[in-house]
């Protein structure tokens, strides 16, 4: 699934691991999800939501999702 | 300055789950040859016997709980890796039981089911970075 984290990590000038660390997910997963090879639970969605302070849609692309 | 590859809270998940597997490999082996010892050396009663036969298996549920434990600290995509690892391993030993009891049927000898056990946990660590590498 398409989406900004990388952009956003880019204008917080966070780290994946930073990223990671405050999310309490592994750096790998960050890497997963800003390389579009895995689709957030919504509980994590909604976690990266709250970190960013977006909404969950304008994170993630819902028209990039695979039928 | 290189990213550090596992956050503090991956190295410490990692770290309590290998000194807890290397406590309980410890337990493992004093407890296997303390009742192998009280097998060869003592006369007991048959029940009292299996009972000692068996107690290698606590440690082993000690690892049962660690992995469910491991399972449980991670987050999401590790434990979906670890848990298509796990499911690959199951397969893998599965297949072999199968394909061996064949082999037992036309007369190779008779296997004892230990190997299952490490036949699943060595399978497991060679599927992980195949499975890793999907989500790279």
């Amino acid at each position: 699934m398409k989406n900004r984290i990388r952009v956003l990590r880019a204008e917080h000038e966070w780290s994946q691991a930073e990223v990671a660390e405050r999310l309490g997910i592994a750096r790998q997963t960050i890497n997963a999800l800003e390389t579009g090879k895995y689709a957030p639970s919504l509980p994590l969605a909604f976690k990266i939501s709250k970190l960013f302070s977006l909404p969950v849609e304008q994170i993630f692309d819902p028209n990039s999702v695979e039928e | 300055m290189s990213e550090a590859k596992h956050t503090a809270r991956e190295r410490a998940i990692a770290r309590r789950y290998v000194w807890q597997m290397l406590a309980l490999l410890a337990l493992y082996i004093i407890i296997l040859y303390v009742s192998i010892h009280a097998l060869q050396t003592g006369h007991y009663s048959p029940v009292f016997r299996d009972l000692i036969a068996v107690t290698p298996v606590i440690p082993l549920a000690g690892v049962l709980a660690s992995v469910i434990q491991f399972m449980l600290s991670v987050d999401e995509l590790q434990r979906q890796i670890h848990l298509e690892a796990l499911a690959i391993a199951a397969g893998v030993t599965a297949a072999l039981a199968i394909t061996y009891s064949f082999l037992e049927g036309v007369g190779l000898p008779h296997s004892q089911a230990w190997w299952a056990f490490a036949c699943v946990d060595l399978t497991w660590a060679l599927a992980l970075p195949f499975v890793r590498r999907r989500y790279e």
